[in-house]
């Protein structure tokens, strides 16, 4: 049936073109050239007639030629970076327009949802982010280009493997649910958010999931925009209460073909931070100091050392693009080869883009598309993130003792007594490899239907397919897999589809206002599959020495074989929604949205929801009293007010589900809630900008407050019932107040020397009200050997999400046992309440120096690592152990435990990169633009944190309730040096 | 301006048009109730009774389920920290001094899983089940709930097809115990009639039906447990005419009834049914060796051999009468791998001699392990730290083991002989040993413990059942009984230690204590506690979620 519906609906618009009859009034023809502050000619410049749709843009030389109706008496020049202009042609017929840089970002065009607005006609808080100012180095997902750019947009990775999910907040912690990073939208399609790696069905532990924007090509992007408050986010309505972050791929533009290309290779210089375990000479001593013996071998080996990667990230781009007045392309490839911090870790990735906007009937009529096909072979390590006491690559190392030998005399690998296992054997056995194949497809129709009436229509298909395959070969003994060797095939399908309509008029209501209202109606449809063959029990590979087929290419030679597949239920969304914008003088300006959201995942008794907001803008500094002020050339308050929603609970939790099960049984998985619905955020924002009169320093301060209600929870079910959880709209709230300033600085600004300097302070506080008093939900995994089944975080009353519930640390006894509280009680935040970035910008003649740092503060983590793979036991064992625990007098004996003794101040500054760039110009004949560089990723951390990395996010959920800064063994950050040049020709 | 209107008209039409998805949700992998009806047709009704039978595996599987709970709290188990092993939190340690509180882990999840089998069996009621298949459902929920009773005092109970957001109505004290026997009642005679222990049958439900009426009267007052005359003439009619079937016999080697073929054991009256190797589901019995077998024991390339965990206390070794000291028993000369233990005499139930199929193949000896452990080949095994592996009956008083000896304290007990099927150097798990449920002695045991307690006692009749079960484990007869010496929990002429070392770590000890009155009494490594100990609080979770729960005194 819908299938129909949706054909139905792709054929219906090109019939809507085909009636359309159009008359234009009598048209004068206008040219004129378009310079930069250099007076050279920017090509790609948009050149509009005000009041009006009509437009073109700038050939290579700059220059254009446009057809006006006869009663046109003033063009909009724009160009990213530059101060539009406004040139009158009421009496010329030929201009020449020299553009003014522009340092505020006022004049940018910012994606809004189904549109775009003037960065200074905003009424809503949203940060976008030009390439010009992305984050440099290696950048392996989009995502990293902000890290530290946007304030209170905070970005943890999961895991330093190279593109590995990041946990994305934007303004506090919204949900106690685990899913809920802000929205996606690429060129106006959403994304589903998740990614299509398959998980593999047998025992390797879960490894952090794969970032789902690994298909985009950084260097494709043109801007990003991150939406942070209802009056810009409640137009995707349930889908909006966690921020959206809409990226704008790169178009070509009109002129010469032009063709750029990029080179780069990054160097792993070692860990950023290394864990201290004992050397070989403190491991000595230690032995000595707590009597052990038998545990000396007398070698000397570094195992993080041995498991360094030293492979080169190589990066090869090259997009070539063109066009004219009608129509114009732009085609990229990407070749990248990102190498991990560890050994047998990396991801390769092939990704092609090929995009375009042609016009058609006197340009009513425009057809963009784009095709983005990617496709990307990642190496996974074993470094689950649930774990025992075996079976984690980097635990292995940690717990190696240092003065054994890998191997012995003959080769073959040492397997210690001692409880770990052998990294370097670890190494040999395991692979992990997972092939993602990605398509985005979206074709658009724009039909002008009246000068200032404009239809269009945008259908996209998002499919993503993975397969992966793990081996542990036999010969690997202990740990994971245990001398009988274990494959896996896993594959996974992820599917979403967008429809979407809109109408937009455009007019000017009377001599000093404006509107501009859009009406739209969207259809998003998704749906994933998961399978996999697991087994066990394997002939070959049992020797170390003579290794052959992998399993995964012959696994029925396996004893034991298990199949398991699943399909989600479908995910449909149905929406209608509307803007109303008004604009008074450039004084005083008005947007209201309107959603109405159906989803497929809702009760019977709730399929839709609604989604108001309005926000107004005044425009201070436009006021008369304001005109002879000489500080400030901007000055405007924003408020906003709206709701949004948040839908991201698993889709079929609604309703009754019946499954059948191995070993012949079958029965009730989930049980129906009529009134299951999205999660409700209403928020309010105050915001002020301002420019000075030089444009030397600018800034915005916004306070806001978000209170979320109906929790979307996934609470203690009425017992007896088919599972112990079952998900409900709690009666609670979570709220986030907050402040965000955000400054920029031209401290310098001379013909060879400049310097900018911009950044950004966010405070955030969350708390949870409301909730059951006498419920306290345990969640945050403690993992390892001594510690099992142990639980470290909580989601209770009257604290901030996953507040720290553990045992209080009293110190040591005489014997030099740890001890500590009998019952736990509430040990502080995990959520960050402070974070905080810095970037500035040296440019002297042709040579610049970029630096760009922050960090957060106002937070704990849980170590684990610390409790239960270093600790000091190990050492009675001949295990590795930290130098904090062989400097503290806690003795081998002493039980492992988790208490506060393990939270740790996760305060911290990062320099996230440095990069030195000389622009060398035109070289020869053909080169232009030639740019080299060299830079430095992760220099260098300031913490007390004694892990590998404060900024960590490893997934220690518990019964699907999400945890926060809890470490464990987490895949480490590297220090990477790379250098490349670009150029275009 | 009238084409334009035109062109809106048009374009609102085409809108609504494409706008009329009715948002049904497809599951696409599982089944609405009327798909899964039509589905599996008849079979449906036998796949949701399966699920109920699968049930079981996950509460009496586990070590930290049933088996902890009515173990670890009793005076036969114990779990000391090892040092950096075994803390967790001291979830272990607060069940055998019995300081536990409502928030407990595996408190929490015993309730929840049990009430996953409550759940799961009535919903094959809404069903039409045919009337064996109702039976069977009614018995399984019976059995969860004589379980949830026996362990929290209370159990709620739903109707097939109540909505689970509605909080259910709870059966507390003797409601509770007249609402299971009358289940049984109501189905026993609807049962299959045949003797497999893979189901529920009618011997199955008499020995459940056994168990309510002699435990009733505990329920009702756990301090003071009282035994009405009439319930103890039905055990001992009931039980009778199990032992009069014939179709139950003592097996000649005890461990057979739980080694990896005990699926013919003649004594196994109702078991959870695993088999080798198949992993879905089939939750397998390794963690009843592993969670006491040292690391080292079996072979260093498999590392699921043992996690060196639980105990017994060598009072509890003690009452069968094996003499002590018992440290430093030579059990067979070092390359004697086939000699069987020096004292044939000793009772049969204690093991440590070779068992065909797990000594020749790790060197392992089922039963109480104690002293120096050896491999296949008979050499002597080490442990982590390169000491002898010698099992030490002394445990630290506190629990908290240090020192260098802290991986070998506590005499292990490998009740169930491990599946090593696969053969030498490999373990692909999960195993095929069948976990018993219920087993012929309890019944013998049973009834000679309704003799002693009815009206009309009878002890030449119990004592006769007891000889005669110690006659097949080669114990020596005793010469009287009694039910309990107050003033010695092993005093071998007691029902309550025969009960103990016939059913040790079978998950009935913190039960049969109760209903012997003795569970609050010291015993090695526990101190006197107080009687609110004597049933387990409501876990606080499951108390927010249903306000018709009522925590248990105390807590």
């Amino acid at each position: 049936m819908t299938k129909t519906r949706l054909l139905r609906t792709l054929f219906l618009c090109p019939l809507f073109m085909l009636i359309m009859q159009q008359s234009w009034a009598q048209t004068k023809s206008v040219s004129g050239k378009v310079t930069d502050e250099k007076g050279a000619g920017v090509s790609g410049a948009s050149v509009l007639v005000k009041g009006s749709r009509a437009g073109t843009s700038t050939d290579a030389a700059g220059s254009f030629h446009i057809n006006v109706p006869a009663s046109a008496t003033t063009l909009v020049v724009s160009y990213v970076g530059y101060v539009s202009q406004e040139i009158s042609i009421a009496s010329v017929s030929d201009v020449t327009v020299g553009l003014v840089p522009d340092n505020t970002g006022l004049s940018e065009v910012v994606v809004i949802g189904y549109g775009t607005a003037r960065k200074r006609d905003l009424t809503g808080a949203v940060a976008s982010v030009q390439a010009k100012d992305f984050n440099k180095g290696v950048i392996v997902s989009p995502d990293q280009l902000l890290q530290n750019k946007v304030a209170g947009l905070d970005i943890t990775s999961n895991g330093g493997q190279p593109g590995t999910a990041t946990t994305v907040k934007i303004r506090g912690n919204n949900s106690l649910r685990t899913a809920s990073n802000p929205l996606y939208v690429i060129d106006g399609v959403p994304l589903d958010g998740r990614s299509a790696r398959p998980n593999p069905g047998s025992s390797f532990g879960s490894t952090p999931d794969e970032n789902p924007l690994n298909f985009i090509n950084p260097s494709d992007i043109q801007t990003i925009d991150v939406l942070k408050d209802a009056s810009s986010e409640a137009i995707y309505g349930s889908r909006g209460a966690n921020g959206v972050i809409a990226i704008t791929t790169k178009t070509g533009s009109s002129g010469a073909a032009k063709l750029e290309a990029g080179i780069s290779y990054g160097f792993n210089a070692g860990y950023m931070k290394k864990y201290d375990v004992l050397n070989e000479t403190q491991y000595k001593s230690a032995l000595t100091k707590y009597g052990v013996t038998g545990q000396d071998f007398g070698g000397n080996v570094d195992a993080l050392d041995a498991i360094l990667n030293h492979n080169v990230t190589q990066n090869y781009s090259l997009a070539f693009s063109g066009g004219n007045e009608n129509g114009r392309f732009r085609a990229s490839f990407l070749g990248s080869s990102a190498q991990g911090t560890l050994k047998n870790s990396s991801l390769d990735r092939y990704i092609g883009n090929f995009g375009g906007q042609y016009k058609f009937l006197d340009k009513r009529l425009t057809l963009n598309f784009d095709l983005i096909t990617a496709h990307s072979t990642e190496n996974i390590l074993a470094v689950a993130n649930n774990s025992g006491s075996t079976g984690n690559l980097i635990s292995a190392a940690l717990q190696w003792n240092p003065t054994q030998s890998f191997t012995d005399a003959s080769g073959n690998f040492i397997y210690p007594q001692s409880g770990s296992n052998n990294p370097i054997a670890e190494l040999a056995a395991f692979s992990d490899i997972a092939s993602i194949n990605t398509t985005l497809a979206n074709i658009s129709a724009s039909y002008k239907l009246l000068p200032n009436l404009e239809y269009k229509f945008l259908y996209a298909i998002n499919n993503s397919v993975g397969t992966r395959n793990t081996n542990l070969y036999a010969f690997l003994q202990g740990g994971i897999g245990g001398g009988i060797g274990q494959a896996d095939i896993s594959g996974a399908r992820l599917t979403s589809q967008t429809f979407t309509h809109t109408l937009n008029y455009n007019t000017q209501l009377t001599q000093s206002l404006h509107l501009d209202a859009l009406a739209g109606f969207e259809y998003w449809k998704s749906d994933y599959s998961n399978n996999s063959f697991a087994a066990s029990g394997f002939q070959t590979n049992t020797n170390q020495f003579q290794i052959s087929v992998p399993y995964t290419s012959n696994i029925q030679g396996a004893n034991a074989l298990g199949a398991s597949a699943y399909v989600d239920p479908t995910t449909e969304l149905q929406s209608y929604f509307g803007r109303v914008q008004l604009n008074y003088l450039d004084k005083y300006l008005l947007t209201g949205t309107f959603r109405a959201d159906g989803s497929s995942k809702f009760g019977a008794n709730n399929k839709y929801g609604y989604f108001p907001s309005v926000g107004a803008r005044w425009v201070i500094s436009n006021e008369n009293f304001m005109k002879s002020n000489t500080a400030l050339s901007n000055l405007s308050l924003r408020a906003s007010w709206g709701i949004t929603g948040n839908q991201e609970f698993p889709a079929g939790s609604a309703e009754d589900q019946y499954g059948i099960f191995s070993y012949g049984s079958g029965g009730l998985q989930n049980s129906v809630n009529p009134n299951l619905k999205w999660e409700k955020t209403t928020s309010w924002d105050i915001g002020l900008d301002f420019t000075s009169k030089n444009g030397r320093v600018y800034g915005t301060i916004d306070y806001y407050n978000k209170n979320t209600t109906d929790l979307l929870f996934q609470t203690v079910v009425i017992q007896p019932a088919p599972t112990a959880n079952i998900f409900l709209n709690l009666p609670a709230q979570v709220s986030n107040n907050g402040i965000e300033v955000s400054l920029g600085f031209t401290l310098v600004e001379h013909k060879n020397f400049t310097w900018d300097v911009r950044g950004y302070y966010a405070y955030n506080k969350n708390l949870l009200t409301n909730f059951n008093p006498n419920l306290i939900i345990q969640t945050g995994a403690i993992n390892g050997q001594g510690v099992s089944g142990t639980l470290g975080e909580a989601i209770a009353n009257n604290q901030p999400v996953d507040v720290f519930y553990l045992k209080q640390f009293q110190g040591f006894d005489h014997n030099g046992n740890q001890t500590y509280a009998a019952n736990p009680s509430f040990a502080g935040d995990p959520n960050p309440k402070s974070t905080y970035g810095i970037s500035t910008t040296l440019t002297y003649k042709k040579v610049s120096l970029v630096l760009n740092g922050g960090g957060s503060g106002g937070f704990l983590i849980y170590n684990n690592t610390a409790t239960s793979v270093t600790n000091i036991a190990g050492i009675a064992n001949g295990r590795n152990i930290s130098l904090n625990a062989y400097n503290s007098p806690e003795m081998p004996s002493s039980p492992v435990a988790a208490n506060t003794r393990f939270l740790e101040s996760g305060n911290f500054f990062k320099l996230r990169n440095v990069t030195l760039s000389y622009s060398v110009g035109n070289a020869g004949k053909y080169v232009k633009n030639l740019n080299i560089f060299v830079s430095g990723s992760n220099l260098f951390v300031i913490t007390k944190f004694s892990g590998f990395d404060p900024e960590v996010n490893v997934d220690e959920s518990s019964g699907g309730y999400p945890s926060r800064s809890m470490e464990y063994i987490p895949y480490p950050t590297s220090r990477i040096i790379s250098a490349g040049l670009n150029f275009s020709l | 301006m009238i084409k334009n209107k035109k062109i809106i008209t048009v374009l609102l039409a085409a809108s609504a048009l494409v706008s009329c998805t009715k948002l049904d949700e497809h599951l696409n992998s599982t089944y609405t109730q009327a798909q899964f009806t039509n589905v599996l047709g008849p079979n449906g009704v036998q796949t949701l009774l399966q699920l109920a039978y699968v049930d079981l595996g996950t509460p009496f599987t586990g070590q930290d389920e049933v088996f902890s709970l009515e173990e670890n709290t009793a005076d036969e188990s114990l779990v000391p920290t090892r040092g950096g092993d075994w803390d967790d939190n001291g979830v272990w340690r607060v069940m055998h001094n019995h300081t536990w509180n409502a928030d407990h882990g595996q408190i929490l999840q015993v309730f929840n899983n049990l009430n996953k089998l409550n759940f799961d069996a009535t919903n094959v009621l809404g069903f039409k089940p045919s009337t064996q298949q109702a039976a069977e459902a009614r018995f399984l929920r019976a059995l969860s709930l004589y379980y949830l009773v026996d362990l929290y005092g209370q159990f709620p109970v739903r109707n097939p097809g109540d909505n689970l957001l509605n909080a259910p109505q709870v059966y507390s004290g003797a409601a509770a115990a007249a609402f299971i026997i009358s289940e049984l009642n109501a189905i026993m005679n609807d049962l299959p009639a045949d003797n497999k222990p893979s189901h529920a049958n009618q011997t199955v439900g008499k020995v459940l039906l056994m168990k309510c009426l002699l435990n009733q009267g505990a329920w009702a007052n756990r301090a003071s447990p009282t035994f009405a005359d009439a319930d103890m003439q039905q055990v001992v009619t009931l039980g009778t005419s199990i032992m009069g079937s014939g179709a139950y016999t003592y097996e000649a080697n005890y461990f057979h009834n739980f080694d990896v073929n005990n699926g013919n054991s003649t004594e196994n009256i109702f078991t959870y049914v695993n088999t080798s190797g198949v992993g879905p589901n089939n939750s397998g019995t390794d963690a009843r060796w592993m969670m006491t077998n040292h690391y080292n024991q079996y072979t260093p390339d498999n590392p699921n051999a043992g996690w060196n965990g639980f105990s017994t206390v060598s009072d509890f070794y003690n009452s069968f009468g094996v003499g002590t000291p018992m440290v430093g028993v030579t059990q067979f000369a070092a390359g004697n791998i086939s000699g069987l233990y020096a004292d044939s005499a000793v009772d049969g139930r204690v093991g440590e001699k070779y068992y065909p199929g797990v000594t020749n193949i790790s060197g392992i000896k089922p039963g109480f392990m104690i002293g120096q452990m050896y491999d296949q080949n008979g050499v002597a095994e080490m442990d982590r730290k390169g000491h002898p592996l010698a099992f030490d009956p002394t445990i630290s008083p506190d629990m908290k083991e240090t020192g260098s000896n802290l991986e070998v304290t506590g005499i292990r007990v490998e009740k169930y002989p491990p599946d090593l099927s696969a053969g030498p150097g490999t373990y692909e798990g999960p195993s095929g040993n069948d976990l018993v449920i219920f087993r012929y002695s309890d019944v013998a045991l049973m009834v000679a413990e309704a003799k002693l307690r009815q009206s009309a006692a009878d002890p030449a009749g119990a004592l006769a059942i007891v000889n005669q079960l110690r006659a097949a484990r080669s114990a020596a007869p005793i010469a009287s009984l009694s039910l309990v010496n107050t003033g010695n929990l092993y005093d071998v002429n007691t029902l309550l230690a025969e009960r103990g070392r016939e059913l040790y770590w079978e998950s009935v000890r913190r039960t049969d204590l109760i209903r012997f009155g003795m569970f609050n009494v010291i015993w090695q490594y526990k101190p006197s506690d107080a009687a609110t100990y004597l049933v387990f609080p409501v876990p606080n979770q499951a108390l927010a979620a249903n306000p018709n729960l009522k925590q248990n005194p105390g807590y």
